[in-house]
């Protein structure tokens, strides 16, 4: 787990956004460290799919700048630093799983050592034959996660990853994001707390659009002022 | 060691390909065109037979048979219907899908411009026009094996003018895509195009002033000039700056990481620049007549002739443009003489018509006033027969024509009723049997061995 005393990864400051009249974010400050794990947590709503879209130049941002590693960057260059997974998205979906894995491992240059072991560990084997249009909401998501984990950058944003899952499933899926990390940072949108406290070393909290908090869960909860319980009540608490 | 954008472009190209070969659609598309242009060839052919019984009876009929107006260019039709109502939807399944399902999100993080995105799509998209060819090289072996006669540079040029238009329709298509939020806007906007062009053509044929401009940029008026047999530069350029046209747009339009005014700034910008092509090409010459009866030139002596008339040429007409008079002047005459005038200027007289069937109030109605270098001569006629000899001798120039075979025709009387199982039946059972044999795992495997 990465110290925030460490040398910054990925800073967005002042980073806001309207649509028309509508205004989503609201001066988002944040840093991400190098091998953390970062979770911005809300509820439905908050503007988290919205802030991970402008910070991948997949929407405009109204303002704001973004580093990485102390250098300026615009949207349009985060390309070979972030790659970001949508949540739903069903990529080539009349292909078979096994395909579209493959294509991707093409794509991103992985190894095949690499998708192997992730293919074992995601349990995805027995759906390679299938369409992916014809896989379950727990297999469409695993595929996708396969996808996010073959991806090479070093920063890598998944939204909502968990969602699908069940108990069980997610704890899994959390001792691999752990293990298969390897020195890369991870921002997660999370909207289920229990998960969010199992995997994240540091939380953003978002709600309306704007950050109510920045921190670990001891930070939270001091900023919070509460000693028992866990993120939902420091997250109560804050928002 | 991440790839270079060539082999990223390979890799995403043979998915694309892969995409479409597994399309129902396409195949669907392909077995609807064999049976359209199956049934449009086996009437063509009909029609052809009657007509060319009267030919071989009365020699002199003979000359009006020939295969590119009898037979190819309504063949032909059932392409001009597939590419205009079904093309489109091929290229809105492949981008507005990558829209829909999210796909997109992930392509737009490669290292790549969406210009080498969409141009991928456009590369898969020539795959498909290529087995769209199928039916047309069989039209063609088909018409020989009847004993048809055929002459391949009429039949390039009317392919080269179907390859065009599928060009940009595809990149309508694609541009209709990139703007609409939903797959039924896009397609909407995309055949409120093709189909508008098409009313267009009904609607202004014989118009004035910015209609005429309109009409002469329409597809329809564009595509018919390659099914006359006449390879013209400005109508290829026009083609192109059309396709570039919406091929910006949809590569502008499609990043919705780009802010609006962006992408209005960018559109108006290509408007602008290709506007700037549009007026430039339409000063292009470059005519080839590839028509085996040279029906758009005149003899090579009269052409030479008319080459060297340096001054302007005035020709006044007292017609109204709506009157088939005119339709001929204009086809026989006037059509050939802007390719080789240099400088032909037409002037339409006030002839006080009162449209199409009312009685014209003026004497000089359907008067042809030809002035060149000051001297004047008038004819009724619209048979270059008659007018060449006119301009001739406005111009002081004595024209001796050489000595030419004259297109004799090629009449032809067959019986088509047996490509009925082919076009019916085996075409579209070698269709169903492509597409089921790709649904096989061990087709289409992706482009590279495994690492």
């Amino acid at each position: 787990m990465a110290a925030p005393e460490e040398k910054e990864l990925f800073r967005a400051d002042n980073i806001c956004k309207h649509f028309g009249h509508q205004q989503v974010l609201t001066d988002i400050c944040f840093s991400a460290y190098p091998g953390e794990i970062l979770g911005i947590i809300g509820p439905n709503g908050a503007g988290k799919t919205t802030l991970m879209e402008c910070l991948t130049g997949l929407l405009p941002l109204s303002s704001g700048t973004i580093y990485w590693k102390d250098q300026q960057i615009t949207p349009q260059q985060v390309n070979p630093f972030i790659f970001y997974l949508p949540d739903g998205v069903l990529p080539y979906a009349e292909q078979k799983a096994g395909q579209v894995v493959t294509f991707f491992q093409q794509l991103f240059s992985a190894e095949n050592q690499q998708l192997q072991q992730l293919l074992e560990r995601l349990e995805l084997e027995p759906a390679q034959e299938k369409r992916v249009h014809s896989l379950s909401k727990g297999y469409r998501k695993r595929l996708l996660l396969l996808i996010g984990l073959l991806s090479p950058q070093p920063l890598l944003l998944l939204d909502e990853p968990f969602d699908g899952f069940d108990l069980r499933q997610s704890l899994k899926i959390m001792q691999l994001l752990r293990e298969t990390l390897s020195g890369r940072t991870l921002l997660l949108s999370i909207h289920q707390l229990t998960e969010a406290e199992k995997i994240c070393d540091r939380f953003l909290l978002l709600n309306g659009g704007n950050v109510a908090a920045i921190g670990s869960l001891k930070q939270l909860q001091e900023q919070a002022k509460v000693s028992a319980g866990g993120l939902e009540e420091a997250f109560l608490a804050l928002v | 060691m991440p790839l270079s954008k060539t082999q990223l472009l390979k890799i995403l190209l043979f998915q694309e390909i892969r995409n479409i070969l597994l399309s129902p659609a396409l195949w669907g598309l392909l077995i609807a065109l064999s049976l359209l242009v199956g049934y449009s060839f086996i009437q063509a052919v009909t029609l052809f037979s009657q007509a060319s019984q009267t030919a071989l009876s009365y020699p002199e009929l003979a000359a009006g048979m020939n295969p590119l107006d009898g037979i190819f260019v309504p063949t032909f039709g059932a392409y001009y219907l597939i590419e205009t109502l079904l093309l489109p939807f091929i290229i809105l399944r492949l981008i507005g899908h990558d829209k829909q399902n999210g796909t997109l999100k992930i392509l737009l993080q490669l290292p790549l411009s969406t210009f080498a995105l969409n141009g991928v799509k456009l590369a898969a998209m020539a795959l498909v026009w290529l087995l769209l060819l199928i039916p047309a090289v069989s039209v063609v072996i088909n018409w020989k094996i009847l004993g048809g006669s055929i002459y391949y540079p009429e039949i390039l040029t009317l392919l080269l003018g179907h390859a065009l238009y599928s060009l940009t329709i595809v990149c309508i298509a694609m541009f209709a895509t990139a703007i609409a939020k939903t797959l039924p806007t896009a397609a909407m906007l995309c055949l409120g195009v093709t189909l508008g062009c098409w009313v267009l053509d009904f609607a202004t044929g014989n118009g004035q002033g910015w209609l005429e401009i309109l009409n002469n940029w329409s597809l329809t008026t564009l595509l018919r000039q390659f099914e006359s047999g006449l390879l013209s530069s400005p109508t290829i350029a026009a083609f192109l700056i059309l396709a570039l046209l919406f091929f910006t747009g949809a590569s502008v339009w499609l990043h919705p990481g780009k802010q609006l005014q962006l992408k209005i700034q960018s559109s108006l910008l290509v408007v602008a620049v290709l506007l700037l092509a549009a007026v430039g090409c339409s000063q292009l010459g470059g005519y080839v007549d590839m028509t085996a009866n040279r029906q758009h030139s005149f003899p090579p002596a009269d052409v030479r002739a008319l080459q060297q008339m340096q001054k302007p040429l005035i020709i006044t007409i007292h017609l109204t443009p709506e009157d088939g008079r005119y339709y001929d002047l204009d086809h026989e005459v006037l059509a050939k003489l802007k390719r080789v005038v240099p400088d032909l200027r037409l002037i339409f007289a006030d002839t006080a018509s009162g449209g199409l069937f009312a009685a014209s109030g003026s004497d000089t109605y359907g008067l042809i006033e030809y002035e060149y270098a000051g001297q004047k001569e008038q004819s009724y006629s619209n048979s270059p027969e008659e007018i060449l000899p006119l301009l001739h001798k406005l111009a002081g120039q004595k024209v001796t024509r050489d000595k030419l075979q004259s297109y004799s025709g090629h009449p032809l009387v067959a019986d088509a009723s047996g490509s009925k199982v082919w076009f019916y039946l085996l075409l579209p059972l070698l269709f169903l049997l492509a597409a089921g044999l790709l649904q096989q795992p061990r087709f289409l495997r992706n482009h590279e061995s495994e690492k």
